[in-house]
Formats: C-alpha cells, sequence, structure tokens
C-alpha cells in the first residue's frame, strides 16, 4: 500500500493516475454511448422499453426500414449538397481572405483576429440573427439584392423548398470563413520567404508564384483543413435548429438534424440510433484523413 | 505607388471587408433598438433614429433573462471545471512522453472530438434515462458537454505543455522535488496562460452548447440561455426587435470577452488547432 502511495507520489504511478482517470471518463460518457448506439440500432426500441436493457434484437430491420423510407435519400442528398458547398465557400473566401492579409500591413493581425469572433458566439445567436436577415419579406439581405439589381422579387429563403437549405448554407459558410482564414493564415506564415525571392528573381509572376510554391507548400494544410470542414459541417446542428428545423417538408434537412428529429421529436430511438451509426462511420473516416494529414505535426 | 499609400489603401480594405463580415452582429444590435414599425420599414434603415433602449429591461423581464443566463453559466462552469481537473493531466502525460502508447492515446482522442454531439445524443439519452440521472439535468449536461470538449482542451493543453522546456522540470527532480512536487511547483505555473485561454475557449463554448441542454432539460427553469432563445424564436414569430435583443444580451458577455482577450485566444487557437 505504501509502495502503491509512493508511485502516485513520485514515480509511474503518477503518469498513470493523471492519463486513467480522464481516459475512463471519456470512455464512459463518449466510447460507451458508441457502442450503445450501435447495439440500440439493431434493437426494437419504443417508449416502453427505452428503461429497460432487454429489448428484442431485429438484426438488420432497423437499416431496411430506413433505406426503404421515400424521404432518405433525399435527406442524404441534402447533406451531400450541405457539406459541399458548405466547405467550397468557407475554404474559397478564406483562402482569399488570408491571402490578403497575408500581405502585411500596420492592423493587419488584430484586423484578422476580430473576424474569428463568429466562432466564439453560441450557434443559436448566429442562427437567430441570419434567420432575421433571410427573412422572405423584410429581411435586409433581399433588400440589398433587390437594390443591387441581382433579383426581380423576394426571395423566400426559408419557406421556399428550392432555397431553404440555401438559407443554411450561407449562415454556415459565414460561420465558417473565421476559422479558415485563421488556420490557412498559420499554414502560409510558415512558408520560408526565400521561395519568393529566389522565384521572383528568376522571373516568376504572381499567378506562377501561386500555382508554384504556395499552393503545393501549403497542400498538408489544406488537406487538413478540408477534413476537418468537412467534421465540422457535419457537427452542424444549432444553424438548422434556429433557421429552417429542416422544413419545409424535409427539403433542407440533412442527416445530423434528421437523427435529432426521429428520437427527440418522433421518439423513434432506434431509426435515431440507426442513422447516428451511419454518420458516425463518415465522420470517422474523415477523421482518419484528418489526423493521417496532420500525423508529422501529431508527433510535434 | 509608395510603401506608406499601399498600406494605407491595404488598411482601408482590410476594414470595409471586417465591417461586411461583421455586419450580422451589427444588424441585431440595430435591430435591437427599433420600434415595431420601424423595423418592417422598406427600405429599412440602417442607423436606429429613435433608439427604444427600454426594450432590454423589458425582455430581460418578461422573458426571464436572468434566470436563463444563470443556468447557462452554471452549465459552463460546472463542464469547464470539470475539463480542467480531468483533462490538464492527461494533456501533460501526452506531451511528457513520446510513444506507441502516446500515439494511440491521442490518436484515440482526436477520434472522440469528431464525434456530431447531434448524433451522439440518442444513446446518451437513452443510457442516462436508464441510469436516472435526467433526474438531475443539469447534471446530466455538465457531463456530456465535458464529455464531448475535454479532447479539444487536451489537444489545446497539450501544446501549451510542449512549450515548458523538459530541462526545467529535470532540474527540479535533481534538485529533490517528487513529480507531483514537481508538477503542480514548475511545470503547471509555466503553462498556466495556456490552460487559462484554452477554459476560456472551452467556457464559450459551453456557454452556447444547444444540443444537449435542448434533449435532456425539460424543465424550464433549469434551462440555458440556447434553448431559451431557441423556444423564443417560434416558426411565425414576428418580434423580431425582441429576440435581437435577446440574443444581443446572451452574446455580449461573451464578445466584451472575446475582445479583451483576443490576442491570447487567436494564438491560443492557432497553436493548437492543427496539432
Amino acid at each position: 500500500m505504501r509502495r502503491l502511495l509512493l508511485s502516485i507520489r513520485d514515480g509511474r504511478g503518477f503518469d498513470i493516475g493523471l492519463v486513467s482517470v480522464p481516459l475512463i471518463f471519456l470512455f464512459a460518457m463518449a466510447g460507451l454511448p458508441l457502442i450503445y448506439n450501435i447495439v440500440m440500432s439493431f434493437q426494437e426500441v419504443d417508449m416502453f422499453s427505452l428503461g429497460t436493457f432487454a429489448r428484442p434484437f431485429v438484426g438488420f430491420k432497423n437499416y431496411i426500414t430506413l433505406f426503404s423510407q421515400p424521404e432518405t435519400w433525399p435527406i442524404l442528398g441534402n447533406t451531400a449538397i450541405f457539406v459541399v458547398a458548405s466547405i467550397a465557400g468557407q475554404f474559397t473566401i478564406g483562402f482569399a481572405l488570408a491571402l490578403f492579409f497575408w500581405t502585411g500591413f500596420p492592423g493587419s493581425s488584430w484586423l484578422r483576429g476580430l473576424f474569428l469572433v463568429s466562432w466564439v458566439m453560441p450557434g443559436l445567436v448566429v442562427g437567430a440573427i441570419w434567420n432575421w436577415i433571410l427573412s422572405g419579406d423584410f429581411g435586409v439581405l433581399n433588400f440589398l439584392l433587390k437594390e443591387s439589381g441581382l433579383v426581380a422579387a423576394n426571395i423566400f429563403w426559408r419557406s421556399d423548398p428550392n432555397f431553404s437549405l440555401w438559407a443554411v448554407v450561407i449562415a454556415n459558410i459565414w460561420l465558417g470563413i473565421s476559422f479558415n482564414m485563421i488556420l490557412l493564415s498559420v499554414g502560409l506564415s510558415a512558408i520560408p520567404q526565400d521561395l519568393y525571392e529566389a522565384a521572383e528573381l528568376d522571373g516568376a509572376n504572381v499567378v506562377q508564384r501561386f500555382y508554384t510554391i504556395t499552393l503545393p507548400m501549403m497542400r498538408s494544410s489544406i488537406g487538413a483543413l478540408v477534413a476537418l470542414g468537412l467534421i465540422f459541417t457535419l457537427q452542424q446542428f444549432d444553424l438548422f435548429a434556429a433557421i429552417t428545423a429542416g422544413g419545409p417538408n424535409n427539403s433542407s434537412n440533412v442527416a445530423q438534424y434528421w437523427a435529432w428529429d426521429l428520437s427527440f421529436r418522433q421518439y423513434d430511438f432506434a431509426q435515431g440510433a440507426t442513422i447516428s451509426v451511419i454518420m458516425i462511420v463518415f465522420v470517422m473516416f474523415a477523421s482518419v484523413v484528418y489526423v493521417r494529414s496532420t500525423r508529422h505535426e501529431v508527433r510535434g | 505607388m509608395s510603401i506608406a499609400l499601399r498600406d494605407k489603401l491595404m488598411l482601408m480594405v482590410a476594414v470595409l471587408l471586417a465591417a461586411v463580415y461583421l455586419f450580422p452582429l451589427y444588424w441585431m444590435y440595430v435591430t435591437a433598438l427599433k420600434t415595431g414599425s420601424a423595423m418592417f420599414a422598406s427600405p429599412p434603415s440602417f442607423w436606429p433614429s429613435d433608439p427604444q433602449w427600454s426594450i432590454y429591461g423589458s425582455v430581460w423581464e418578461s422573458r426571464n433573462v436572468g434566470r436563463y443566463l444563470w443556468n447557462s453559466f452554471v452549465i459552463a462552469s460546472g463542464a469547464v471545471s470539470l475539463i480542467v481537473i480531468l483533462g490538464t493531466g492527461c494533456a501533460y502525460v501526452l506531451a511528457r512522453y513520446r510513444n506507441a502508447w502516446v500515439d494511440v492515446g491521442l490518436f484515440l482522442i482526436l477520434m472522440l472530438q469528431v464525434l456530431p454531439a447531434s448524433l451522439m445524443i440518442t444513446p446518451i439519452f437513452v443510457g442516462f434515462s436508464q441510469l436516472g440521472l435526467l433526474d438531475y439535468p443539469r447534471v446530466a449536461v455538465i457531463l456530456a458537454i465535458a464529455a464531448k470538449s475535454m479532447p479539444f482542451f487536451v489537444v489545446l493543453v497539450r501544446a501549451a505543455f510542449m512549450s515548458v522546456p523538459m530541462e526545467l522540470e529535470e532540474a527540479a527532480l535533481v534538485d529533490g522535488n517528487s513529480r507531483f512536487g514537481a508538477f503542480f511547483h514548475i511545470v503547471l505555473p509555466l503553462a498556466r496562460n495556456g490552460i487559462l485561454v484554452s477554459a476560456i475557449l472551452i467556457f464559450m463554448q459551453a456557454f452556447g452548447e444547444f444540443v444537449y441542454s435542448k434533449s435532456m432539460i425539460q424543465a424550464i427553469e433549469y434551462q440555458p440561455a440556447s434553448v431559451g432563445l431557441n423556444s423564443f424564436m417560434g416558426p411565425n414569430t414576428n418580434e423580431w426587435n425582441n429576440i435581437m435583443a435577446y440574443a444581443a444580451m446572451y452574446v455580449t458577455p461573451i464578445l466584451a470577452i472575446f475582445v479583451l482577450l483576443q490576442r491570447r485566444i487567436v494564438s491560443g487557437l492557432t497553436s493548437g488547432a492543427l496539432k
């Protein structure tokens, strides 16, 4: 007993104690739910069997039911559109801003930091503000679009099935620009400056320097960022809850909102667990790509 | 073109870009000050000609904003305390050693960081209800948020520990300190700033948390401000000035912390985010 205490105070036991308690906590709070989720996706769960562990196993019935529903493929399609459009928008605008601030002028780092404000704001607040900006009759975005002559009539962003998904995409792009910009700025500042000087002496113009130096040097940053963008976009829930709630008629529903909606609105926990399992496999795949592309940095 | 002129021009463009980007925030504050009719005026006015300052008092009273913010504060503080107590030691060990076990641990932690909350809530909810934890809804949410955010904290704080030179700790050990003493008297004080910034970041995230609270807290008197804002926004609402006033009261404390600590928050984020 004394040796154990001594080891905890001054030896290997100290490290093991420090690392094992959080790992046990994480296993109980994240690992076990993950396993439980998979188990539930093979069970029949209803309001009455919610309190017991002994539920009938039904094999792949939940998965078969899920894919026989007419809304499944459109919602998965929406998820793909949402992810691709959000990442494309965030990345393009974020990269352009990062390149702009990278030129360096007095006040550039302070102003660049100001953009991160969107990252610390509660998602519901961002959603509420965009909900109001995108409002059909009185929204300021419609006003600006009409004044500039881009559209002839008001767009009903939230209630028109053709636009509802894009309403959330716009808000999500706004939210994600700052994060993309900051991470790309970090990558840009790591490029040795003498590469550019050498290229300039050799007569390479701005466009050539961008394609032959900046892009190749940024390859691992960009890979990590796209994977991270995929992870974050698949986590986006608050904006859907605040702007469209998946509607109208599922036209802006995505898998991660649908899973919650099935469990907590329709109390179909088995279906919610099933779609969760499918999406988590996707996210895991993205995170393996992410970890691989930053592995040299993880090892420090 | 001279350097000074170029700098001025770039600065002007940068300010313009920041203004465009931050317009939604400005629009929130302006809308909150408008009267019911000014809000729906066409064309909308971009400056509140007749600011209604009393709206803050009336929304604070009628929506019980104080109680909601207090619940958010309780939940965020609880989650951050738990994360700091458990996560700091974990980050320290992961920063101090380099071997295959550390790689495995880091990999597992990174994997946990990516699980979307809206997908994890289904098993967490069912599991917690079976354990009876849902009778203490705020505790349940604190536990769930702690598990969700701890990986991010560990990654950030690990970067802070890596910047503390190992030689200092070794010198303390040679001088007769125990591992325990060296950790608390040498390493921890040196990494304090990094830990503090990471804790503030986690606090701001937890302060805005929505999915877990929405799903697990049924009793209105325990709900945080995010859930309150959600129930304020019905599908056909037209009280946008009140909603924006609520949103402004919710977000202004966070913005104040952010502006005060901007430089540290940005450097803290960038040091750990890609690692």
